[in-house]
């Protein structure tokens, strides 16, 4: 009996350890993943630089981050890529996007979480989680279908020809509507964990409703608000199938025109893809490395300034 | 309160009201557009039918002269009924405006209802009613064509004892493929992803000791999360597709190496939302297992994954949101050709992918990108609401006995 009672008990353990090491490693696969995006695209990325391309010749690092135009001569005969307009063109979109949806984004977790009746802001924080769910494409549809319309028959206004509306405003328009549902969410959270001591104080010393809101309440969820940003930055700066349906992809030529084409790292990733090896399938994966590295760098800089402004205290 | 005071307050109290106002006004308006360009073509015949239209040449077997098909039910007042070849027509007008021959009845023994086809393939065709008529050429009189009308094309058709040939269309324009496959997509990323995924939780939840490697495996994790999507799709493109393509006879991207791809993206959702929900499981319930002396895995497998199914529910089914909803990705790890006969080991669109297919396309098509867009809005907001329910039933589950 008692040995039935060992042998038992010693197949558990066993089982026990065979399942503590199955899930370890599902854990430490799951973890990996990073690192096999990461040198997969370092792998390819790097390879347009480092070898000959099969005659084509090597692609400066230089002039690819710094030239004005995607591609001289026609593809399979050239090896001069450069992106160095289109990163520009990239934070150049995002930030004016970000001078959209970053105001109305906070305003509105502000109204949702501070101003509205209970009822209301229920039924706004439903209208914001359901922006949220939308799909980029259907942003991208949208942006397509009645977006370019718009801008296209105000341009006329104007007396601008816009290439059927496809353009920086458009772009900015569409990446703007997407992240506002981001930035409201996370900073709606943010101004709700506002110690209810500081309001109460605020009001006590005579301060209005609204002073208090914007004054002590917005001051003191900063570092959230920024938070969100951050966030609605990464998610500006990777979007693409939803931009390149209103970008008019540009192919060469920095401008910062608002009617003019434009076109961003990601739909230049998008655009004819005509080989599945070679130098016009590598160069993708330049382009995916060089976004990874504006992604990293303008998150780095961005989370330097959250620690400068989260600083600063409440007057 | 000063005046200047008030009038600072109302405007910053504008702004508020007017940004949250902007966000319900933008909702608004991409359901107003969605629907208005999209309804029209919301029917059942878009889920059933190819998205290629296909048209065939055909030869029917002539009638006999005594032939006469009475149609076994009722047609409606705009047929046009030929009795001595069993078929009803009616007219209708395409998507372009243009006039065209639809085929409204065909009698069970009319001559119509075997068809050799004249083309590369020797099978038997038969007309069904949806299907187009593009022409009839007879032997013994001119054609008939359809930009005439049903009602011509009926009377030519009586005085006709030989047909010579009959130019038809299965119509286009469904999604029948790509609903198909984004099925085939869903079912695909879960099987990877939920058992790594929930796996991982478990690990991570339940056996991890809250030490420096575990902090770094969490934060490996978590960098997932903020990885564009498109990124993945390059990862998929360069590492899963050569994958498949070695192990299976795909050629190119297929489903399969498109499902991988989503399950890594999937990965990071399904890790949180598992682990959040092991973690509302009260310690008592793993305890009082063990103490009947349950062993580890015992407790972990039947007392703790249990408590926490509605919370890998909802992993699940905000996953199926995100597969749903997935284009960048997927335009490089499966590729953008629209299909009608699926294959797990080929390429074909996902919904999401389809609309970006046709809008990339020129013409852009407006309307059925619109419709497509319907069925995904639907679906992810019918989704949205499950998880809804689920979440507060849970709350209240396990928040009751305490």
């Amino acid at each position: 009996m008692s040995r039935i009672n060992t042998t038992l008990r010693s197949k558990k353990i066993l089982i026990d350890q065979f399942a503590h090491q199955g899930l370890k490693t599902l854990a430490l696969l799951s973890a990996s993943f990073i690192f096999l995006i990461g040198s997969v695209i370092l792998v390819k990325g790097l390879t347009p630089f480092l070898t000959d391309n099969d005659g084509l010749g090597r692609v400066g690092l230089i002039p690819f981050i710094t030239g004005n135009v995607w591609l001289i001569d026609p593809t399979f005969q050239s090896s001069l890529y450069s992106v160095g307009f289109l990163i520009i063109t990239t934070l150049y979109i995002v930030f004016l996007s970000l001078l959209i949806s970053f105001p109305v984004g906070v305003l509105t977790a502000l109204f949702i979480a501070k101003i509205a009746p209970k009822k209301l802001a229920e039924c706004f924080r439903s209208v914001v989680e359901i922006l949220a769910s939308i799909p980029s494409i259907i942003y991208g549809l949208f942006g397509a279908g009645f977006i370019l319309k718009i801008v296209y028959q105000m341009s006329q206004l104007v007396g601008v020809q816009s290439k059927g509306g496809n353009s920086v405003l458009s772009t900015v328009i569409i990446l703007a509507l997407m992240t506002i549902p981001t930035i409201t969410t996370v900073s709606e959270v943010a101004i709700r964990s506002v110690d209810q001591r500081l309001i109460e104080g605020s009001l006590a010393l005579g301060a209005s409703f609204t002073q208090t809101n914007f004054k002590v309440v917005l001051t003191a969820a900063k570092s959230g608000i920024f938070t969100a940003a951050i966030l609605g930055v990464g998610r500006a700066l990777g979007e693409a199938t939803a931009v390149s349906l209103v970008a008019g992809g540009r192919r060469s030529g920095l401008s910062f025109d608002l009617l003019d084409t434009t076109a961003t790292l990601t739909t230049t990733m998008l655009e004819g893809m005509k080989e599945s090896q070679g130098l016009d399938y590598n160069i993708r994966f330049s382009v995916g490395m060089v976004l990874l590295v504006v992604i990293l760098i303008t998150n780095f800089l961005l989370n330097l300034i959250k620690r400068k402004v989260g600083k600063i205290h409440v007057k | 309160m000063s005046n200047k005071r008030k009038a600072q307050d109302f405007l910053l109290q504008f702004g508020t009201y007017f940004a949250a106002f902007f966000s319900f006004a933008t909702l608004s308006l991409i359901i107003f557009f969605i629907f208005t360009n999209g309804v029209k073509l919301l029917n059942l015949d878009l889920i059933t039918h190819d998205y290629q239209a296909k048209t065939h040449i055909a030869e029917p077997l002539a009638p006999n002269d005594t032939d006469y098909f009475e149609p076994e039910e009722t047609l409606k007042a705009e047929v046009y009924y030929s009795p001595r070849w069993g078929l009803g027509l009616i007219d209708s007008i395409d998507l372009m405006g243009k006039t065209q021959v639809e085929i409204a009845y065909v009698h069970p023994s009319s001559p119509f209802q075997q068809l050799h086809d004249k083309g590369l393939s020797h099978e038997l065709l038969s007309l069904k009613p949806d299907m187009m008529i593009i022409r009839i050429a007879y032997s013994d009189q001119p054609s008939s064509l359809a930009r005439y009308g049903a009602e011509q094309m009926i009377d030519e058709l009586a005085l006709s004892n030989q047909i010579r040939e009959l130019e038809f269309t299965i119509p286009g324009g469904g999604i029948r493929g790509s609903i198909i496959t984004t099925f085939y997509l869903i079912v695909f990323s879960l099987l990877f992803a939920l058992p790594i995924g929930i796996g991982a939780a478990i690990y991570l939840n339940e056996y991890a000791k809250n030490n420096r490697f575990t902090r770094l495996l969490r934060s490996f994790i978590e960098l997932l999360t903020g990885v564009p999507s498109i990124i993945y799709g390059l990862m998929g493109l360069a590492f899963f597709v050569p994958f498949i393509i070695n192990v299976s006879s795909a050629t190119s991207g297929s489903i399969l190496s498109g499902s991988m791809t989503m399950a890594v993206i999937l990965l990071p959702v399904v890790i949180r939302t598992t682990e959040e929900s092991l973690k509302v499981v009260p310690d008592e319930y793993r305890q009082g297992s063990l103490a009947l002396g349950a062993s580890k895995t015992q407790t972990t497998f039947r007392i703790v994954l249990p408590g926490a199914f509605p919370g890998v529910l909802s992993a699940t089914l905000l996953a199926i949101g995100r597969i749903i909803g997935e284009s960048a990705a997927l335009v490089f790890a499966i590729g953008t050709a629209i299909k009608d006969d699926i294959r797990v080991t080929e390429q074909s669109t996902s919904l999401a992918v389809h609309i970006w297919a046709m809008m990339t396309d020129e013409p852009a098509n407006i309307e059925l990108s619109s419709t497509i867009a319907i069925i995904i809005l639907l679906i992810v907001l019918l989704l949205n609401l499950l998880i809804k329910l689920l979440t507060r039933r849970f709350l209240r589950k396990v928040s009751a006995p305490r």
